[in-house]
C-alpha cells in the first residue's frame, strides 16, 4: 500500500519542523503560565497596606469600625492605616477638599465618608483612586456593614451576636454521584473548568490540525510536486495518506500533553490533591477525546481536503476557510449551555448534529452521563458523514489538485465531482 | 514491434475548452518519440492521461501492455515540466521516499539514489535540503528521481530546458543508454533541435488534434528535396519574387528557400550567384522546425 509511504513521509516531515515542535511545547507551558500566574498573585503577592482616613460625621461610628479594621498583614503590619479624620474647627468642606487633594497625591488611598444619614439611608462615600481594588473594598465594607448595623439593634435595644447568629445563613456543602455511581465532595464548577479545557483543547487541535491539511496541500500543488506524486500514486493514497500522517501528528502531539499533564499531575501529592479535589478525570473521558479528536479530524480535515484542493494559494484559501471554521465555532458558542443542560432535549438534538458531535458530545459525557443509544447514534451519524464527506472530497481532490488559478465557483466544484 | 503506448480516439474537455480531440496514436517499444506541439496544444493533457492522473473523457488508452485504463505506474518515470520537489527534505531522503511510491524497497531505493547522485555528480549534496541546492542542481535530482526505478517509459517534458550544454550531455547520455535497453522514451519539447537529434518518431499536435505522426525521417522525405539553404552577402530581397521560390524563412546567418515541387535549385543558384556573393548553397532537407511551423500556422 503506498499510502503507508506518504503517511511516514508526511508525519516525519511535519514532526521535524518548528512549528511542531514549538506548539507542542510551548502550548502546555503557555496554558499553565495563562492559569498559574493569577492565583499565584492571590497567593504569594502580599497585599499591600493601604491607607485609609475615616471621615465621620455621625460621631458614632468611627471607633467601633476602626478597630475592627485591625488585620494584619504577611510581614505583620497592619493592612490598613487608618486615620480617623476630624475637621475639629476647620471648615468640613475645606478639608473634605485637602483630603481628596492627598488622594491625588497618592499620600492617602482611601476617604470613607460617613454621611450623618447613614442609619437610615445607608449610603457611603468611597472613594480613592484605584478601580478595581474590590477586596478591599468588599472587606471595608464588610466591617462597615458590621458597625452601622450594630449601631442600629442597638438603638432598637438588641444585641448584635445574638442576632447574627439568628440570622445565620444556609449553606450548600456540594455533593455530585460521579459516573462510577460514587458520591463524592465536589467542586462543581472545577469539572465545568474541566469540560471548557477540554471542548477548547478538542477544537483547537481539531482546526490547527485540520488547517494543516489543507495547508500541505496548497504547498504541494504550489511547488507542483503534486504532478510528480501523482505519476507515482493514486490521488486516494495522496489524499489518505496526508490526512492520517498528519492526524497521527496530532494525536502524538496529544499523547505528549497527556503525558506532562499526567507527569505534573503526580509530581507531587500536593498537586494530585489540589488538582482532585476540583475535577476528576477518568479514564472513559480521555478515552472519548481521543476518539472524538480521531473522528472530528476525519470530517474536518476531508473538508478541509476540499479547499486545499480548490485553491492556488494560502490567501485563497484564508477566505474560504471560514466556511468550515464557522460550523467548528457554533459548538464552542453552545458549549456553556449543553453543560449547564446537559440532558435537555436541545443539547441532545445538538450533539446529534454530525458537524458538532465532536465538540459537544465530548461536553456531555464528561459533564453527564448521556444515555448510551444517545452516544451510539451520534458517532454512526459522524462516521456516515465522514464516510460521505471523504467520497466527496477525494473526488473534488482528484480533479482540484492540478487545477491552477482563478478559484472555482461551487457549481463549478461539483462539476468537478462529476468529472472524477 | 509491441506498442509501448496506444490512444485510440481520446478526447478531453475542460468546460468549453477541448484539450485533447479524437486523438489516436502509438508509440512503439524501445523508440524514441516526440510529442511537439505549440504552447497548449495538448501535450500535457495527453501525458497526463498516459500516466491515468487523468482520465479521459471518451477513448481508450493502453499503456505497457495493460488493460485500457490500467496503468501500472511503478514502471513508467515521468519528469513534468513544472518542476517540483518537495524543498524541505533532504536530497537523499526525497529521492528515497519516491523510490519507494515507485515500490522499490527503502534499502533498494536509498542505494540507487546514492548510485544515481554519483553518476550524476551530486553525491556531496545528498544530505543537503533540496531547498539550498542551485536550480540546475534540483533539475538534476528531478531527473534522478524519474530515472532511478529504471522505468521501462520514460516520459520527459522538456527535460533540457535550464541546463548548461555539460548537464544536458549527461541527460543525453543517460536517456540514450536507457533506449539501448529497449526502454522507450517519450519527449515533448519545443526545442526542434533536441527533436532531430533524438527522435525516431515524432507525433505533432496544434489546438487538441494529431496534425501528423510517423518515422522523422519518413515525414522529411514526404516534404520532398526542395529546401534550400543559401549563405551570402548582399540584398536578397529579391530572392521572394523568383518563380521557383514559395516562400522564404529568415534564419539570420542564412535564408531557407522552400521551392515549388519540380522547381531546379539549379536556376535559384544562378540568379542568386548573379546578383549577390553566395557564400554557401545546399539543397537540404526540410528541417523539422520548418515542418513544425508551416504545419502549425497552416493547421
Amino acid at each position: 500500500m503506498k499510502a503507508a509511504h506518504i503517511i511516514r513521509r508526511e508525519y516525519a516531515e511535519s514532526a521535524k519542523k518548528k512549528s511542531f515542535i514549538i506548539s507542542t511545547i510551548l502550548a502546555p507551558i503557555l496554558l499553565v503560565v495563562i492559569y498559574a500566574i493569577p492565583i499565584a498573585t492571590v497567593y504569594f503577592v502580599p497585599p499591600e497596606q493601604v491607607s485609609v482616613a475615616v471621615l465621620d460625621r455621625t460621631g458614632l461610628l468611627a471607633s467601633p469600625f476602626v478597630s475592627s479594621l485591625s488585620d494584619t498583614i504577611g510581614n505583620g503590619d497592619r493592612q490598613y492605616k487608618v486615620m480617623i479624620a476630624d475637621p475639629k474647627d476647620r471648615d468640613p468642606a475645606a478639608y473634605k477638599t485637602m483630603l481628596i487633594e492627598s488622594i491625588k497625591n497618592n499620600a492617602l488611598d482611601v476617604l470613607i465618608e460617613i454621611p450623618e444619614d447613614v442609619f437610615d439611608k445607608g449610603g457611603v462615600n468611597y472613594i480613592s483612586k484605584d478601580y478595581f481594588n474590590e477586596r478591599v473594598m468588599d472587606d471595608v465594607k464588610g466591617k462597615l456593614d458590621s458597625a452601622v448595623i450594630a449601631r442600629r439593634l442597638a438603638r432598637e435595644g438588641m444585641d448584635y451576636d445574638r442576632v447574627s447568629a439568628l440570622t445565620e445563613r444556609i449553606h450548600f456543602d456540594e455533593k455530585k454521584i460521579t459516573k462510577s455511581g460514587v458520591m463524592e465532595d465536589q467542586e462543581v464548577v472545577g469539572q465545568f473548568v474541566l469540560v471548557t479545557v477540554f471542548v477548547m483543547i478538542l477544537y483547537m487541535t481539531l482546526l490547527s490540525w485540520g488547517i494543516s491539511v489543507q495547508r500541505s496541500i496548497i504547498e504541494e500543488k504550489s511547488s507542483r510536486v503534486i504532478e510528480v506524486m501523482l505519476s507515482s500514486v493514486e490521488p486516494r493514497d495522496l489524499f489518505i495518506g496526508k490526512i492520517i500522517g498528519i492526524g497521527s501528528l496530532g494525536l502524538t502531539q496529544i499523547a505528549i500533553w497527556g503525558v506532562i499533564v499526567f507527569a505534573v499531575g503526580f509530581s507531587s501529592s500536593f498537586v494530585f490533591a489540589e488538582v482532585s479535589r476540583y475535577v476528576s478525570v477518568s479514564f472513559a473521558d480521555v478515552l472519548y477525546f481521543v476518539l472524538f479528536f480521531i473522528l472530528g479530524f476525519l470530517l474536518y480535515s476531508s473538508l478541509f481536503t476540499i479547499i486545499g484542493a480548490v485553491c492556488s494559494t494560502e490567501q485563497d484559501a484564508q477566505q474560504l476557510q471560514s466556511v468550515v471554521v464557522f460550523p467548528m465555532v457554533i459548538p464552542i458558542m453552545l458549549t456553556f449551555f449543553v453543560i449547564q443542560n446537559p440532558n435537555s432535549t436541545l443539547a441532545v438534538v445538538l450533539s446529534l448534529i454530525p458537524l458538532f458531535t465532536p465538540m459537544l458530545m465530548l461536553a456531555r459525557v464528561v459533564i453527564s452521563e448521556p444515555s448510551a443509544w444517545q452516544i451510539i447514534l451520534a458517532i454512526a451519524l459522524l462516521i456516515a458523514s465522514i464516510y460521505g464527506v471523504i467520497l466527496f472530497s477525494a473526488r473534488v481532490f482528484r480533479v482540484g489538485v492540478l487545477m491552477y488559478g482563478k478559484r472555482p465557483s461551487l457549481r463549478e466544484i461539483i462539476r468537478w465531482y462529476r468529472y472524477a | 514491434m509491441p506498442v509501448a503506448v496506444r490512444l485510440t480516439d481520446v478526447s478531453k474537455q475542460f468546460d468549453s475548452f477541448k484539450a485533447v480531440d479524437r486523438v489516436s496514436l502509438a508509440i512503439e517499444q524501445g523508440t524514441i518519440y516526440g510529442l511537439l506541439g505549440p504552447n497548449g496544444a495538448g501535450k500535457t493533457t495527453t501525458i497526463r492521461m498516459i500516466l491515468k492522473i487523468i482520465l479521459p473523457d471518451t477513448g481508450t488508452v493502453e499503456v505497457l501492455g495493460g488493460a485500457p485504463g490500467c496503468v501500472d505506474k511503478d514502471r513508467i518515470g515521468y519528469l513534468p515540466e513544472e518542476r517540483g520537489l518537495y524543498r524541505k527534505m533532504k536530497v537523499i531522503d526525497l529521492l528515497t521516499f519516491l523510490g519507494e511510491v515507485k515500490s522499490m524497497t527503502r534499502r533498494r531505493s536509498r542505494q540507487a539514489a546514492g548510485e544515481w547522485l554519483d553518476r550524476v555528480k551530486l553525491s556531496e549534496v545528498a544530505s543537503k535540503k533540496v531547498e539550498e541546492l542551485s536550480k540546475g542542481m534540483q533539475q538534476k535530482v528531478q531527473f534522478v528521481a524519474t530515472v532511478m526505478h529504471e522505468p521501462d517509459l520514460l516520459i520527459l517534458d522538456e527535460p533540457f530546458t535550464g541546463l548548461d550544454p555539460v548537464n544536458v550531455n549527461v541527460l543525453q547520455d543517460i536517456i540514450l543508454e536507457f533506449n539501448r535497453k529497449g526502454h522507450t522514451i517519450v519527449f515533448s519539447t519545443h526545442i526542434m533541435d533536441q527533436v532531430e537529434r533524438l527522435c525516431r518518431e515524432i507525433c505533432l499536435i496544434d489546438r487538441g488534434r494529431k496534425l501528423l505522426e510517423g518515422k522523422l525521417s519518413d515525414i522529411k522525405k514526404s516534404y520532398g528535396h526542395n529546401t534550400v539553404t543559401i549563405r551570402f552577402h548582399g540584398d536578397g530581397a529579391f530572392l521572394k519574387t523568383l518563380p521557383e521560390v514559395v516562400s522564404v524563412s529568415d534564419h539570420g546567418n542564412e535564408l531557407f528557400l522552400r521551392l515549388k515541387d519540380g522547381a531546379d535549385p539549379g536556376r535559384v543558384l544562378s540568379a542568386a550567384a548573379s546578383r549577390l556573393a553566395v557564400q554557401k548553397f545546399e539543397i537540404a532537407e526540410p528541417s523539422i522546425h520548418d515542418i513544425f511551423v508551416e504545419q502549425v500556422s497552416t493547421g
